[in-house]
């Protein structure tokens, strides 16, 4: 199993999760996707992903302690937290967990990439030369 | 049974005056014929005394023909049924009615029964025991009076001797008298005061009748009417006054009710629209935004792949916009449904507008609509969330552009630092009664804030008062209005402790004056004379005029009607037909409210509107920001009473 990913999305909503996947894969990211945060913390991606973008409203359980399992595993993975519902009170806690950026619903495409370049480790950066 | 009010009193009055008249008439014919008749028999006595006298030598010389002529000459006379003489044993001796003379009567008869009632004959007889009143042969009634015939020495010592000394009453003189005539005049009489009493009864429930008509009927059916209005629903019902009597007093508290009533539902169906936008936005936000992000990432995907300038990249921009669209109007509900308490930082609001501007300009410069900035180079720093205020002015200029529109025009932008006087503009955020009670109603709201209830009363009535919270402005609310010039007596509606402060003169109008507390800021003193717009707070007012930084939003563009203006700042109200949840001045009014600001608009249809804000320099030191923790929450809606919001644009 070989298999390697970029972007681990955490997202109960499918179109969301399609939409990620679509937008990143134009730009030759590999994304895994989970529907809830039990799934999501379990994904083998959690090991080797750059870059994981959760959701806070989760069906199984909080956002934030998602985001807490994601630090404690990874405490170097960058995080980006995504909501339908954002609320100062919760991207605030979300930051002091741990997130490093937060991208409120509904977003285009630009917003997403713009969010994502911004997070992703320097070292490896976007892969420029396949972008245009 | 129905029978009507009407009716039953007039049933009602007519039996008692009925009674009343009837037993007065009773009384008043008896009376009438008690008087006749002791009349008659007063004149019968005299008569019988009369033929006594005038028949006593002839009795004595036993002159018996002259005796006969002088009662048969009485007895023709008109009214005089009989004139008649019997003896001690019954015998009639003397008569005008010449065929029963010789004739014996039983002692049993009417003419004897007098005095042989008994064993033994009575000698003397009272006058009333003398009358005696039976029914002729005729049938008429007859009165008739006996005068005894005593024995004296003349009779037994006459030369003829017919007497005997023993004797005590020789025999009885009977008169009798026709009633006849005195029957005519009492049934006449009877007759005419039954008819009078007729009469009385008629008039008496003639007049209840047009009475109850005129004073009751006529208002309780209008009352009846509104009733029945007001229970299919309809709350805009007023009586007419008509009534100055308590039927009018019922009418005006009825009118009052319906209008209290008609509020309280506005407020309620507020409160409601409220509650529910809370719920809305938080449940459409999460809904919408999951598949609004589907929508905008793919055709965003998809315009990248559309080739320059061609059709289906322009429809896919208008899919790209319209979803936008979509997005801000989450947005907007969201922040309303949030309105957070505002993060506040001393704070240049000259640098807020030139970033807002910024911001917004592209969007304006595509709708040919002009910016100018006219910003004060002095302003004072004042305490606030700039994010939040950033918002209020993003609001307030895309409301400018849309009300531009397509015609192009100018939005103007100015700041400056003001004075704002005490009176007419700071709020009583707190006021209590001497013994502590909370005066403060927040069912009550008069231009958005809580109204300050107390009780006054005057000329034994008692009605509750909401004073307007806004120091010299006397926008009161009064369930029932007391007559201008009034002095009324005003009193804790909870406690009943009187609120008028001992010695206190109104210097306008010399009447008393009573006050409420602020805590921390003294008393406020009113004139307690109705219509006598003196107040003064001490506490407040020794603080001069408050320095405040005013921003002003004026546009070119269509202006708002006069109806709408008290309603801009409602949520949901909007004229912007399909742009927008109605949303944004609402939000404005709640983040300004919760500064501790104010936030006013004036409007000339067809020339523009000029929205001002202002916000206090030193709220730490202004009554208002130091009860920002209890200040109602920036949801509340700003309340029915935007007449302030219009009465104050033009100061």
């Amino acid at each position: 199993m070989a298999e390697s990913w970029d972007v681990l999305v955490i997202d109960d909503e499918p179109v969301v999760r399609s939409a990620v996947q679509r937008v990143l894969a134009e730009e030759g990211l590999r994304v895994a996707s989970a529907v809830d945060g039990a799934s999501g913390l379990a994904h083998p991606a959690v090991a080797t992903c750059r870059l994981a973008l959760l959701d806070l409203i989760l069906p199984d359980c909080s956002g934030l302690e998602v985001l807490r399992a994601l630090r404690a595993a990874r405490p170097g993975l960058p995080v980006v937290v995504i909501t339908g519902y954002p609320t100062h009170e919760s991207t605030q806690r979300a930051f002091e967990v741990g997130a490093v950026d937060y991208l409120p619903k509904p977003f285009e495409a630009s917003e997403l990439l713009a969010v994502v370049r911004r997070a992703l480790p320097d070292r490896d950066g976007l892969p420029k030369e396949r972008r245009s | 049974m129905l029978m009507r009010i009407g009716t039953r009193m007039m049933v009602g009055v007519g039996l008692v005056t009925a009674l009343s008249i009837g037993v007065t008439a009773v009384l008043i014919v008896r009376t009438h014929q008690a008087d006749l008749i002791a009349g008659l028999i007063r004149s019968a006595d005299q008569l019988s005394e009369t033929v006594k006298k005038s028949t006593y030598y002839d009795m004595l010389e036993n002159r018996r023909d002259s005796l006969h002529r002088v009662i048969e000459t009485i007895g023709r006379q008109e009214g005089i049924e009989k004139v008649r003489i019997f003896n001690k044993d019954g015998q009639i001796m003397f008569s005008s009615d010449k065929t029963e003379i010789r004739r014996s009567l039983d002692k049993r008869a009417e003419a004897c029964y007098g005095c042989h009632a008994v064993d033994r004959p009575l000698e003397k007889l009272p006058i009333p025991a003398r009358v005696r009143i039976f029914r002729g042969p005729e049938g008429t009634r007859v009165l008739g009076i006996i005068n005894p015939i005593q024995n004296e020495q003349s009779c037994w010592s006459a030369a003829c001797h017919a007497h005997s000394r023993q004797q005590t009453v020789l025999g009885v003189l009977d008169v009798t008298v026709s009633l006849a005539a005195v029957d005519r005049q009492i049934a006449a009489g009877r007759w005419q005061i039954l008819g009078l009493a007729a009469l009385a009864i008629a008039a008496t429930s003639l007049l209840v009748w047009w009475l109850n008509r005129r004073l009751v009927l006529g208002p309780v059916e209008a009352l009846a009417a509104g009733t029945r209005r007001v229970a299919e629903g309809d709350l805009s019902v007023s009586i007419p006054l008509t009534a100055t009597h308590e039927l009018g007093d019922l009418a005006r508290a009825f009118n009052e009710m319906t209008r209290r009533l008609a509020e309280t539902q506005r407020q309620l169906t507020q409160a409601d629209k409220l509650a529910s936008v809370g719920r809305l936005a938080a449940g459409v936000a999460h809904e919408i935004n999951n598949p609004l992000t589907g929508v905008l990432t793919y055709s965003s995907l998809l315009l990248r792949r559309a080739e320059e300038g061609s059709e289906l990249r322009q429809d896919l921009e208008v899919i790209i916009r319209e979803t936008k669209r979509c997005r801000d109007i989450v947005k907007g509900l969201l922040d309303f449904a949030r309105a957070t308490p505002p993060k506040s930082q001393p704070t240049d609001l000259n640098e807020v507008a030139r970033r807002t501007v910024a911001v917004v300009m592209n969007q304006l410069a595509l709708n040919r609509v002009a910016v100018a900035l006219d910003l004060s180079p002095d302003l004072p720093l004042v305490s606030a969330d700039p994010n939040q205020m950033q918002q209020v002015l993003v609001n307030l200029l895309v409301n400018a552009a849309d009300a531009i529109g397509e015609a192009g025009g100018t939005i103007t932008v100015s700041t400056r630092a003001v004075r704002v006087a005490p009176w007419g503009h700071t709020p009583i955020r707190k006021a209590t009664c001497p013994t502590g009670c909370d005066l403060l109603d927040p069912s009550v709201k008069i231009g958005g804030l809580p109204a300050i209830r107390v009780s006054r009363s005057w000329d034994g009535q008692t009605a509750t008062l909401h004073l307007d919270p806004v120091y010299g402005r006397f926008n009161h609310v009064a369930s029932q209005p007391s007559p201008d010039g009034q002095i009324t007596l005003f009193a804790c509606p909870r406690c009943q402790q009187a609120l008028t402060l001992p010695g206190g003169r109104c210097p306008r109008c010399e009447a008393p004056t009573f006050g409420v507390r602020a805590p921390g800021w003294g008393p406020v003193e009113f004139c307690s004379r109705t219509g006598c717009h003196w107040a003064r707070w001490e506490a407040i007012e020794r603080q001069g005029p408050h320095p405040c930084v005013e921003v002003t939003v004026a546009d070119t563009g269509v202006g708002i009607p006069p109806e709408d203006l008290p309603r801009i700042f409602e949520p949901f109200f909007t004229t912007k037909e399909t742009r927008g949840a109605g949303l944004g001045l609402a939000v404005t009014w709640g983040i300004v409210e919760g500064h501790g600001g104010t936030i006013d608009v004036a409007s000339d249809v067809g020339k523009g509107s000029r929205f001002t804000l202002r916000l206090p320099v030193k709220p730490a030191e202004a009554p208002e920001s130091r009860a920002l923790d209890e200040r109602a929450h920036p949801l509340q809606p700003p309340g029915e009473d935007h007449g302030r919001v219009v009465g104050r644009a033009g100061d």
